[in-house]
């Protein structure tokens, strides 16, 4: 089977510091933060109360009349602005009639609509109110925005959802990849989605996996995650299609790769060996050696283990090369948006590709011996990238690295 | 993406009984698996029935240490696991341990696990709430669970979308071993009863009986009123052709192509239209390389509800009845509940029905909404060398998996 080159005609995102990829790309040149108190739910019964949430989120406004918010959970609606946003970025919206079989959704889950549906278990816990609002349970689990985005633009082409917690947007824009390759679809909107919501807020506090102020990753006194929400879509075509319309191209999505650590639920390999084998996976199905890494867009949680063993996966496998490779956190900014997390950062890889520049770690400002990496600290840089690896580890030892690449026409492999 | 594969192992965990000898001469034998509830207290609910797992012994299969880790859908699957592994006869060892992935899919997974730990945050308040339930509250977990319990560091993922889980990871693992990506895939899936769910699912006037009439679950039958809720698990082992022989075993079936499409449905509704079931099948037949008066039996995954079995009906009258008596159709909710993941127990059930060259009935129809060729009697043999495992989602997504014979090992029953 040939198999085709996978090309990047359209981004979306919704986040805790943008409303779109144009602002996102404005607030990551800029060091944006966009972690603050939570207002989504009360949280001052909570060990910590902050949180990168997308603050004033009025999806009525952002997204055409005739897509219909009924039964859209919070997830949901953010998944579907970031995916019309990313069709008509790519020049695909409304959808041609004649894409529309070729035309598949995969979405990448965390908490679905937990939101929602949380509220109506608490009130029937709490014996509030007469009958529960069991519609809630209409857009339980993930695989809800996917269903809706698919069905309002009656998309018949493949669609599926993915849930590896932190890893879930990343895989999606993998499977997506092959997808396309092997000719399964024309193109894919794909990404991840997930929101704030109290369980999810809860079950990171009581592992103290949570940084009371803000995230600081790779900085020596970090404390752990700024809990964030959001999604990132991108539109990934077959090449001879989006040439054929002339669309614009963000970036080739080179490769990827998927491991697990079959360590430990909860903590990473301290050998960072799952971590090491997704990434040298991702470089050996793009076909290119470590040493054409530019950047990495770290997972970089700002987790005392994970910032650690990130580090030291990458110079396991970069070996001293690792010191010259910029690296940076975009969680410092938005939060980890966990099941989106993958997703937006492949946005953020993009738009890095796309317009030639390292998007900063902030809030890294003492050096830890331990993470003595290039974290561009000092704010963002202008950079000619070719090739970005995108990391994503998660709960369950899932681990994802995506590479992209800035798009050539001869396709050539440093 | 030129490697043959195969199903070389089985392990089931089902309300027909745990392991393939026992599951098999109760499916292809026409037992029922669907009885009064005994998990939870039924009484206040309309429908009153459901396939439990019967006869399953978690330490059998898993190191006790591990037992006390996993829920209880951790526990099925895991031990789903270590049988297909066992029945495929694969050793995990230094060498092979990252060229073995575990790919599965689940609808509700660990959330029985959440609502225990969103009933202490919301009764209680975040303070009490228990860390040690947070690693099994997200759907990941059993994959995570497995690969820690085996050793294994390939390619892990979860697919959460609906009903359709398990055969959309079967056939992502296929498309990475038919690519050299990893050498075996553990893949199907699961889902467990749970008294919140059945709650919930019993509000949305799903199950039988509805209009009070009487309880039970009859495929393709006019006096279908509703489905009766199971669970279970099914776990496959997939392999190349040439790995399998190369290792001495016998192969159950091959996985010779498949198909994916999606069409509108209302949010958690099924669809209408036979459009988004037929391209699927379309797809996958052609994948195949095969026409459909070749396919000589069909596991569909009717379940009681009118909708869903009319839709399915009319989808598969429309393709296969021009070709004479048309493949024989089973339906196998019948006897196993709807599980919502019953995917890995009916490519199981698929490979054995290969295998064995006999026909599973269809438990609970006597009289049948259209004249198709529905398997009525137990215990029937017929030679069969392309099977379709048919699957519709709630939501509109579908998947059509086709399956062949073992030509190579002709004549050899495992």
């Amino acid at each position: 089977m040939e198999l085709k080159r996978v090309v990047v005609t359209g981004l979306g995102t919704v986040n805790a510091t943008a409303r779109s990829a144009s602002t996102f790309h404005r607030a990551l040149r800029a060091g944006h933060c966009g972690i603050g108190p939570v207002s989504v739910f009360d949280p001052s019964d909570f060990r910590t109360q902050t949180g990168g949430e997308v603050r004033d989120f009025k999806p009525r406004d952002m997204l055409p009349r005739f897509i219909s918010l009924k039964r859209l959970s919070r997830s949901d609606a953010m998944a579907m602005v970031a995916a019309i946003e990313a069709l008509t970025d790519a020049g695909l919206f409304p959808v041609p009639d004649q894409l529309r079989p070729e035309l598949g959704v995969v979405i990448g889950g965390g908490a679905g609509g937990m939101l929602e549906c949380e509220a109506v278990y608490r009130d029937y816990l709490q014996g509030r109110g007469k009958r529960p609002a069991y519609s809630a349970f209409a857009s339980f689990g993930c695989a809800s925005s996917a269903d809706q985005i698919a069905g309002q633009l009656q998309l018949m082409g493949p669609k599926t959802t993915f849930m590896t917690a932190c890893s879930s947007g990343a895989t999606a824009v993998g499977y997506a990849r092959d997808l396309v390759q092997t000719g399964a679809a024309t193109a894919i909107v794909c990404g991840g989605t997930e929101p704030l919501c109290r369980i999810t807020y809860s079950a990171f506090n009581s592992l103290q996996a949570v940084d009371p102020q803000y995230c600081k990753p790779f900085d020596k006194n970090r404390q752990g995650m700024s809990l964030g929400e959001g999604a990132g879509v991108m539109i990934l075509e077959e090449l001879g299609h989006a040439e054929r319309r002339g669309a614009r191209v963000y970036g080739e999505v080179l490769g990827y790769g998927v491991s697990c650590d079959a360590h430990h639920m909860t903590s990473p390999d301290p050998e960072g060996g799952g971590a090491v084998l997704a990434m040298a996976r991702a470089l050996e199905d793009a076909g290119i050696p470590p040493a054409a890494v530019d950047y990495i867009n770290a997972h970089g949680t700002g987790t005392p283990a994970n910032d650690k063993i990130e580090t030291k996966a990458i110079k396991h496998l970069f070996g001293e090369r690792a010191y010259r490779i910029p690296v940076s956190s975009s969680k410092s900014m938005t939060g980890h948006t966990l099941g989106a997390a993958g997703a937006i950062e492949g946005v953020v890889s993009l738009l890095a590709l796309h317009h030639g520049f390292i998007p900063p770690t902030i809030h890294c400002t003492t050096p830890d011996p331990e993470c003595d990496l290039d974290y561009v600290t000092e704010g963002a840089r202008a950079a000619d990238l070719k090739i970005v690896l995108s990391n994503s580890f998660a709960f369950g030892g899932n681990n994802t690295a995506l590479v992209f690449s800035k798009f050539s026409q001869q396709g050539e492999r440093p | 993406m030129n490697r043959r594969v195969v199903i070389s192992g089985v392990g089931m965990v089902t309300p027909l009984g745990v392991g393939k000898t026992v599951f098999m001469e109760r499916l292809f034998g026409g037992s029922c698996g669907i009885r009064p509830i005994s998990l939870f207290d039924a009484t206040p609910f309309t429908a009153k029935l459901a396939a439990e797992v019967v006869g399953f012994t978690a330490k059998d299969f898993i190191r006790p240490a591990s037992i006390r880790r996993m829920d209880r859908l951790s526990q099925m699957i895991a031990a789903a696991a270590r049988m297909a592994l066992d029945d495929a006869g694969l050793a995990i060892d230094e060498q092979n341990r990252d060229r073995v992935g575990v790919m599965l899919g689940t609808c509700f997974g660990g959330t029985d696990i959440a609502a225990q730990f969103g009933k202490v945050l919301f009764t209680e308040g975040p303070r009490r709430v228990n860390p040690i339930l947070v690693p099994n509250t997200v759907m990941n977990a059993p994959a995570g669970h497995v690969a820690i319990e085996l050793g294994v560091r390939g390619i892990n993922t979860t697919v959460n979308h609906r009903e359709v889980g398990p055969e959309t990871a079967l056939t992502y693992a296929a498309a990475q071993i038919m690519r050299g990506r990893v050498e075996a895939v553990l893949t199907g899936g699961g889902d467990i009863l749970s008294e919140f769910f059945f709650n919930v699912l019993s509000h949305f006037k799903t199950l039988s009986p509805q209009n009070g009439e009487t309880e039970g679950l009859r495929p393709f039958d006019v006096r279908g009123n509703g489905t009766v809720v199971g669970e279970g698990v099914g776990i496959v082992c997939l392999e190349s052709l040439d790995g399998a022989l190369a290792r001495g075993a016998i192969p159950y079936c091959e996985i010779v192509g498949w198909g994916q499409s999606a069409a509108p449905a209302l949010a958690g509704g099924w669809p209408t239209e036979t459009d988004g079931p037929c391209l699927a099948i379309n797809r996958a037949l052609a994948a195949a390389g095969i026409a459909a008066d070749e396919i000589d039996y069909i596991c569909a995954s009717a379940n009681g509800g009118p909708r869903l079995d009319r839709l399915e009906a009319d989808a598969l009258r429309q393709i296969f009845s021009h070709t004479g008596g048309g493949p024989w159709i089973t339906a196998l909710k019948g006897a196993l509940g709807e599980s919502l993941s019953a995917g890995g127990m009916r490519a199981a059930a698929m490979a054995l029905a290969l295998n064995h060259q006999r026909l599973a009935p269809i438990v609970g129809l006597h009289q049948p909404i259209a004249d198709l060729n529905f398997v009525r009697s137990a215990n029937a043999r017929a030679p069969i060398h392309y099977g379709l495992l048919n699957t519709i989602s709630s939501g509109g997504t579908f998947v059509a998996v086709i399956c062949k014979k073992i030509e190579e090992q002709r004549g050899v029953e495992r």
